[in-house]
């Protein structure tokens, strides 16, 4: 990010002192100014919706979802302990509910305890990073909020679109995870180049798509 | 249809907590003050993110940008103007909803590429930032596939949320 943010900087100005120099300044600050307006918006939001957050907390909600989330966990994550299954759960729940505070230190807890002592992650830490990082949370509600503060007729109408997109890219993403795990399993491919698996993740995803069609 | 939703939740989840004998006011005392200090956490994030968008905006790069990755993004079905929101979704999640503010507000709440806007920031997460946060107390830094395979994935969820938003 900081690589990123800096070459972005550094190309924008070089540019507009080209273009225009007198804009440089102004243009920052009206982008600091923006953003306290938005702050200013979230702040309202987070309001709203973490204490919402609280309610689910102290009446149990989360922890009886991620009893929901246990036996799938344990099919998912095989071969790990019960105490990673039960903070692998904390963590999807949480993630679910939107609770990030919650999620983020049991997602840490379950990594260390899922290491296999070796430099590389196992295939079930990959697994828990991939569903992570295609996100679990079934309520934008962020985006909702903010939707309905910018005067949205119907704020909440990407309600739909977004819980199909984001299952979408979980759903691949464990099941190329799955499939990638059955070939690094097999013996004599143990050494493999990310181009390698950049191919396999494609080929698999041409598999996955004849079988959806070959579905309907 | 949707717009009872979330009023809905809401009024289950106040109704279970009743039952439950949770302290409703309490709840919302605690999440005023949270609220406060996450803002707090996020902000400087926010700042920097919207001091970028808005030179890169200004100097012109990012149109050419977009012009550049117009073509083969519209392949895919994705908007040219959602370009810049997917490049930083995998990395900064405060930046994300700058931006997502930002296009909002030029396009107006309701269109398309407001819609399809929310859509990518509701069903994306910050890919390298998660993988760095999770991996923080592991001796394990090899990351091996994880992720080509989760932005590729998110790429997919993308695609679908482009799709999904000319229809519904």
């Amino acid at each position: 990010m900081n690589i990123l943010f800096t070459a972005l900087i550094l190309i924008s100005i070089a540019v507009m002192l080209a273009v225009s120099p007198a804009q440089v300044f102004p243009t920052m600050i009206s982008g600091v100014k923006s953003a306290i307006e938005l702050s200013v918006k979230l702040l309202a939001i987070y309001a709203v919706w973490l204490s919402a957050l609280k309610m689910m907390q102290a009446t149990g909600l989360d922890k009886k979802l991620s009893k929901l989330l246990r036996p799938v966990i344990k099919r998912l994550f095989k071969g790990d302990s019960d105490e990673a299954y039960s903070n692998i759960s904390v963590n999807l729940s949480a993630n679910m509910l939107g609770m990030g505070g919650v999620a983020t230190p049991a997602g840490i807890k379950a990594m260390s305890l899922m290491q296999d002592g070796s430099e590389k992650i196992t295939q079930n830490m990959a697994l828990l990073i991939v569903i992570n990082a295609t996100s679990v949370q079934l309520v934008p509600a962020t985006v909702i909020a903010l939707r309905a503060t910018a005067g949205s007729s119907d704020a909440a109408s990407i309600f739909l679109p977004t819980l199909i997109a984001t299952s979408i890219s979980t759903l691949s993403g464990i099941l190329i995870c799955k499939t990638l795990s059955v070939k690094n399993d097999s013996p004599n491919r143990k050494t493999k180049t990310l181009s390698h698996n950049i191919g396999n993740v494609k080929s698999d995803f041409g598999k996955y798509i004849l079988k959806m069609r070959r579905g309907k | 249809m949707s717009v009872f939703i979330l009023p809905v939740l809401l009024l289950v989840l106040i109704v279970v907590s009743v039952a439950k004998r949770v302290k409703v006011y309490d709840c919302f005392l605690g999440g005023a003050k949270d609220s406060l200090s996450l803002v707090k956490s996020v902000f400087p994030y926010i700042a920097a993110i919207f001091v970028c968008i808005q030179l890169f905006r200004e100097s012109g790069a990012a149109d050419w940008l977009a012009k550049v990755l117009a073509k083969p993004l519209s392949y895919l079905g994705i908007p040219a103007e959602i370009t810049q929101l997917m490049m930083l979704v995998p990395l900064s999640g405060g930046g994300a909803i700058a931006l997502l503010e930002d296009i909002i507000a030029r396009y107006g709440v309701d269109s398309y590429i407001a819609r399809c806007a929310a859509c990518v920031s509701g069903a994306s997460e910050t890919v390298f930032y998660i993988s760095a946060v999770y991996l923080s107390a592991c001796k394990a830094k090899k990351l091996r596939y994880a992720i080509p395979v989760s932005l590729f994935c998110t790429l997919l969820g993308t695609t679908a949320a482009c799709l999904l938003c000319r229809f519904m």
